[in-house]
């Protein structure tokens, strides 16, 4: 696959490599950005909150729910 | 991680058993990116989120200062449904985390509101008032404003400041009841942030100033909540030179 990638980038060697550079940000990008933000939401780690039936305690008002 | 083993250019003839030699180089490379693919999203969850959430805080603090210079309301005299999700409402001290360590609490435990700094649980009584003022943070992700959580111990405070005022609350068993300064509860233990904790009844009557701070447990994990309960031993207006003195003289080590 990365040789694939290796032979059909154009340039000689200082644009292949520049090539790469290119592709490993856009890649980077991808995950951080899209993928790792939408994964997290689905995996459980995060959950600090308690939670049965939510924080509708007591108080005055019902709780907005956002 | 260019080529690897195969001797690549030299190759003019086909030779038996390349498509396996090819499908099994393929299967290696996958197998390798998708390994550095989980490494990058540890380090986006321990890291990079923090980043956005610095973010996020310098916005608020600097909305919340703007608030409180100008003509703001005074978040202790509201009622708790007065607060708008996602703003700031108090600034958050922890001297056993250190000197520097602040934060401003937004209102709010939704997942959004979280990721901007340590979360108040909508309905739950504002600083300084009767009831329980509790806090749900982070504690490995999102700049992890509750990472030392378990470093906190019995008579350590924590110091909330307001437009108008300093509250100091000190870590400690509620005096006359059963509820412990730690405790480590299962997800859905929700009596922990009730106006009077650890009891069954959601509306029983409150008349202590409490606080409750809630975080996962075990780190990295979700399958706890850690629990801190504190109770408010001092209230102080706010004015030139008054600080409270758990803030001037940090705990030790």
């Amino acid at each position: 696959m990365y040789v694939w990638i290796w032979r059909r980038l154009p340039g000689g060697v200082p644009g292949k490599l520049l090539g790469c550079l290119v592709l490993l940000a856009g890649v980077l990008a991808l995950l951080f950005f899209l993928l790792f933000p939408w994964a997290e939401r689905r995996l459980p780690f995060n959950d600090v909150s308690i939670n049965g039936n939510t924080t509708s305690t007591s108080s005055p008002a019902p709780t907005p729910s956002g | 991680m260019t080529s690897t083993t195969a001797p690549a250019t030299a190759v003019a003839t086909r030779q038996p058993g390349d498509g396996w030699r090819m499908a099994v180089r393929g299967l290696g490379q996958l197998l390798i990116t998708c390994g550095v693919v989980i490494l990058l999203f540890v380090a986006y969850e321990l890291w990079f989120t923090g980043f956005y959430t610095q973010q996020q805080q310098d916005k608020i603090d600097h909305q919340l200062q703007q608030q409180w210079t100008g003509n703001g309301p005074d978040v202790s005299l509201l009622t708790p449904d007065k607060v708008k999700l996602g703003s700031g409402i108090a600034v958050l001290y922890i001297p056993r985390f250190g000197r520097h360590y602040h934060f401003v609490v937004v209102e709010g435990t939704d997942y959004e509101d979280l990721q901007k700094g340590p979360g108040h649980y909508p309905g739950t009584a504002l600083p300084g008032q009767v009831g329980n003022f509790a806090v749900a943070g982070h504690r490995t992700t999102y700049l992890h404003p509750f990472n030392k959580i378990a470093t906190l111990r019995n008579h350590d405070v924590i110091v909330l400041e307001t437009k108008t005022m300093w509250f100091t609350y000190t870590i400690e068993n509620i005096p006359n009841t059963d509820i412990p300064w730690r405790e480590i509860v299962v997800p859905t233990q929700v009596q922990v942030a009730y106006p009077v904790p650890d009891q069954p009844d959601p509306n029983a009557k409150p008349s202590m100033k409490l606080l409750t701070f809630t975080s996962c447990h075990p780190e990295y994990s979700a399958s706890h909540r850690y629990v801190i309960h504190a109770m408010l031993t001092e209230a102080l207006h706010k004015a030139p030179g008054v600080f409270p003195a758990a803030l001037t003289h940090p705990v030790g080590h």
